[in-house]
């Protein structure tokens, strides 16, 4: 249980990639293979391995399913897919038309029966039974984002949104469709986890369904002793129930305000202000700074996209902390860099005296070790001044941001609103202000102002802005729907951290034993975002000997579930 | 925590064959099965697969080689032990040159491999894949060339040191003189004087019994500046060893940094056709500029002068 859930993901995906064999040791001879994957797996394996991992593990083409392919005779070829409909066809069209030496096939989540005999059948009559090697289902429904954080698919995410699932006019069929996919993907993550939890959920909306179903699906599993995906060899029955994990379901309706908030730490920042997902932000740079001149052509922007890793040490410091000071860090980042370059460089002068001065050769032996201690420890240099400039980059582009829409005022009110103290300015200065950021901003402001509130401010200010007061409307709805609570915030945890301070410290009693809780799974149903995650971290940071994982069906940003709460409010 | 459904799905093709038996199909492939999965085989020897693993098997068997002989070469066991494993010299020697000329025909096939594929009409996808494997052996050879590299930097490290802790005890007197020239590597006049010496202390050609000591001592002397002129030399050599290994590292930087410079040249060429062009262009826009003006005043002249004329014919 040590291990988290992006290095137990990892270890599967490696091991799939391996023909599903433990890896062994001197694997520099390894066999070439060729990986296929859908858009689904795509989106599984790229925040986990890069390009140069996957070509260290002896893979030399990845490709999508759905693309035109070569044959590649005499190379087995590995699937990673999700077991659709058009996705089984293609693999059928592919064993027809005879593509590589052998077929490793992997299913994403569980494939049925009917698919399975489709596959055999057109297996069959191209005569390629012997050549479909090994067929597996991975149970890997679910995208890992950090050592503990998930979400659970990035395609597709409309069918499961927090749009989706509240809809007013939302018909059974599909509630139950979208309760299968979270379902489905969660089942797949405790697998993956390799462990079965106790689930705590609100009563009385979609969490509850999603941890009834959950339930069922668990225990079905269960019971067949045999076939159980979860007695592996790492698990014995004694230590089963001593280390069962809290999962807490939470639905997003019961904290509204938190996704509107505006945020003052890097990853949330990163996340709200420039485009971010995957773990891959792009920033738009501009070229120059000097105005461009009437008539000539507008300067193009060009768009760095860079990759935020795991093993960026940089930024798995700094994700959490404020942005002042990540600023500082940055710049502490490149004094040291200069520093060891400035000693690099001063062995190049020593290099040059060297001639003069014959005296001893141990003189000599030891600037060679000292320059090839140098220049081995180059590509260091050159990856730490790589990362240096992306976090500049990055760290300028929201500073930007932040100058232009005066973020910082957003979120010192927003915060003196969540916490309920005293205001020093009124609302309608604030909104008033021309050129204290966007009208969306704006509107945030106002409706985490009318959701801490619960009184309705007048709305005149509201429309000399122009703004649309279709999220307004889809508010009050839920206002009246479903009595949302307004917990009142101290020390500044979030309502989904409280919810959990109060189910690991309770302790509900048990009749044989108390459980000690160690670990603990939130899991939002219709939408997540990095605040939370950032809060939640925060909270086991304080609190030794417990960790806790963060997952959501989808993360958005406030943009995001801004217009989503508007397509609602327009029905 | 996968499930394996490889027999389920051996199942299924079972379900499938006995319902299409059932259905009246006619299976003639089922004799063919076998035949297709043969149909590949004979071809992936001489193809580019065949070749390819040929080559990992080559290196993997040099790796081998040096790993297995890696006790012995580096003779870690101490510097006086006679053990029977212990290598001559002459079999390091043999072992290097053997290394060298293995990974020399390596690099060779490597590199016939490669243009091979050039001149091959294959899709894309097969060529990149086929230049990813390249890359990946390649990867694997030098990795393997590296473990011959250290070794052999060990191997010369150690005969330093060991000529240098053995030149310690019998040269008392050579040390002492190289103290008082204060400098290691003044064997010159050292050993001039001691011919000075030799040849002033000479007085009949008798081998008598001092002359004997003298003579010895004179072996002694000569013998010590041999291993001493030996031990500059190993050490010379251990340098010029490191050396070439850096010298390799930046060679290889500076071949990366030749493909940006091409770039980069290229670019400049561009931007200068550009810029000649653009004044081209200036220039030409000037012309116009002042053809115009001279139509537009043309114009203006002839509108007065009809202005005129139409005066005159009225008036």
């Amino acid at each position: 249980m040590a291990a988290s859930i992006r290095e137990k993901q990892t270890a599967a995906l490696k091991r799939m990639l391996n023909f599903n064999a433990p890896p062994l040791k001197n694997t520099t001879e390894s066999v070439w293979k060729v990986l296929i994957y859908d858009r689904f797996g795509q989106d599984i394996i790229s925040p986990l391995l890069s390009v140069k991992e996957l070509r260290d593990m002896g893979i030399t083409l990845h490709l999508l399913l759905h693309t035109d392919r070569d044959p590649i005779p005499d190379v087995p070829a590995i699937y990673f897919v999700m077991p659709t409909e058009e996705n089984t066809d293609r693999i059928c069209q592919d064993l027809r038309n005879q593509l590589y030496e052998s077929y490793y096939l992997n299913f994403i989540s569980a494939i049925s029966r009917s698919k399975l005999e489709d596959i055999a059948s057109a297996a069959l009559a191209a005569n390629a039974v012997n050549q479909v090697t090994k067929v597996f289902d991975q149970y890997l429904n679910f995208i890992t984002l950090e050592d503990d954080m998930f979400i659970l698919c990035n395609q597709n995410k409309e069918h499961i949104s927090y749009h989706a699932i509240n809809k007013p006019d939302i018909i059974d069929t599909d509630m139950e469709a979208i309760m299968d996919t979270i379902v489905d993907s969660l089942f797949c993550f405790f697998v993956t986890l390799g462990a079965v939890p106790i689930i705590r959920c609100p009563r009385g909306n979609a969490a509850e369904m999603v941890a009834v179903k959950l339930d069922k699906k668990l225990r079905e599993n269960l019971r067949d002793a045999r076939n159980s995906l979860f007695t592996g060899d790492t698990m014995g029955t004694g230590q089963f129930s001593f280390q069962r994990p809290l999962f807490v379901l939470a639905d997003r309706n019961l904290d509204l305000a938190t996704p509107l908030h505006h945020t003052w730490t890097y990853q949330a920042l990163i996340h709200d202000v420039l485009d971010f997902h995957l773990n891959r932000v792009s920033v738009e740079e501009s070229q120059g700074s000097e105005a461009s001149p009437a008539g000539a052509r507008p300067k193009k922007k060009n768009k760095k996209s860079y990759d935020l890793t795991g093993a960026d040490k940089f930024w798995q410091k700094h994700k959490g902390s404020p942005f002042p000071e990540v600023a500082e860090a940055v710049q502490e980042e490149l004094d040291t860099y200069r520093a060891q370059e400035d000693e690099v460089k001063r062995l190049k002068s020593i290099m040059g005296l060297e001639g003069e001065d014959d005296g001893a050769i141990s003189m000599l032996s030891d600037n060679t070790a000292k320059l090839t201690s140098a220049v081995s420890s180059l590509p260091e240099l050159l990856e730490k001044k790589r990362l240096i400039d992306l976090h500049t980059n990055v760290a300028t582009a929201v500073l930007d941001h932040i100058k232009s829409r005066k973020l910082d005022v957003y979120f010192e009110y927003e915060e003196k609103l969540m916490s309920k103290s005293t205001l020093d300015k009124s609302l309608l200065d604030i909104i008033s202000d021309p050129d204290a950021g966007t009208v969306e901003d704006k509107m945030r402001l106002f409706l985490i102002y009318y959701i801490t509130s619960q009184q309705p401010p007048s709305e005149v200010s509201f429309h000399q802005d122009g703004c649309n007061t279709s999220q307004l409307r889809d508010y009050d709805k839920f206002h009246s729907q479903n009595g949302v609570k307004n917990l009142v915030l101290k020390q500044h945890n979030l309502p989904v951290t409280r919810i959990l301070d109060n189910l690991m410290e309770m302790n509900p009693p048990v009749k044989y034993y108390r459980i000690i809780i160690s670990q603990a799974i939130v899991f939002v149903v219709g939408g997540g975002n990095y605040i939370e995650y950032q809060n939640l971290v925060d909270y086991t940071k304080a609190r030794q000997g417990k960790r806790v994982l963060y997952g959501c069906s989808e993360l958005f940003n406030a943009a995001q579930f801004m217009k989503q709460l508007s397509q609602l409010g327009q029905k | 925590m996968a499930a394996d459904i490889t027999l389920l799905f051996k199942a299924s093709v079972k379900t499938v064959k006995t319902r299409n038996k059932a259905l009246g199909l006619i299976d003639s492939s089922i004799r063919d099965e076998t035949g297709g999965a043969k149909r590949a085989r004979p071809r992936d020897r001489d193809s580019f697969g065949g070749r390819a693993r040929e080559v990992i098997s080559n290196i993997s068997k040099l790796k081998d080689f040096l790993l297995q002989h890696r006790k012995d070469y580096v003779n870690a066991g101490g510097v006086m032990c006679s053990d029977v494993s212990r290598m001559t010299d002459s079999e390091r020697d043999q072992i290097d040159q053997d290394a060298q000329i293995f990974m020399r025909t390596c690099a060779e096939a490597i590199g016939q491999l490669r243009s091979d594929m050039g001149k091959q009409v294959v899709s894309a996808q097969v060529r990149d894949h086929r230049a990813a494997v390249l890359d990946l052996i390649e990867a694997y050879l030098k990795g393997v060339c590296k473990l011959y590299s250290e070794q052999r930097a060990v191997r010369v490290k150690r005969v330093v040191d060991k000529k240098r802790l053995s030149r310690l005890e019998p040269e008392q007197i050579s040390h002492n003189k190289q103290q008082r020239d204060g400098e290691e590597n003044n064997d010159k006049p050292v050993s001039d004087s001691n011919v000075d010496l030799w040849e002033d202390n000479r007085v009949e050609d008798d081998l008598s019994p001092e002359e004997i000591q003298m003579f010895e001592q004179e072996n002694q002397r000569l013998v010590g500046e041999m291993n001493s002129l030996l031990d500059e030399v190993r050490h010379i050599e251990g340098k010029v060893v490191e050396i070439s290994r850096l010298q390799e590292i930046f060679s290889e930087k500076v071949l990366q940094q030749e493909t940006e410079i091409d770039s980069i040249h290229q670019l400049v060429v561009g931007a200068t056709e550009n810029v000649k062009e653009g004044n081209e262009d200036i220039r030409e826009a000037i012309k116009n500029n002042a053809g115009f003006r001279v139509w537009i005043l043309f114009f203006l002249v002839m509108c007065s002068f009809s202005l005129l004329f139409l005066d005159w014919y009225d008036g």
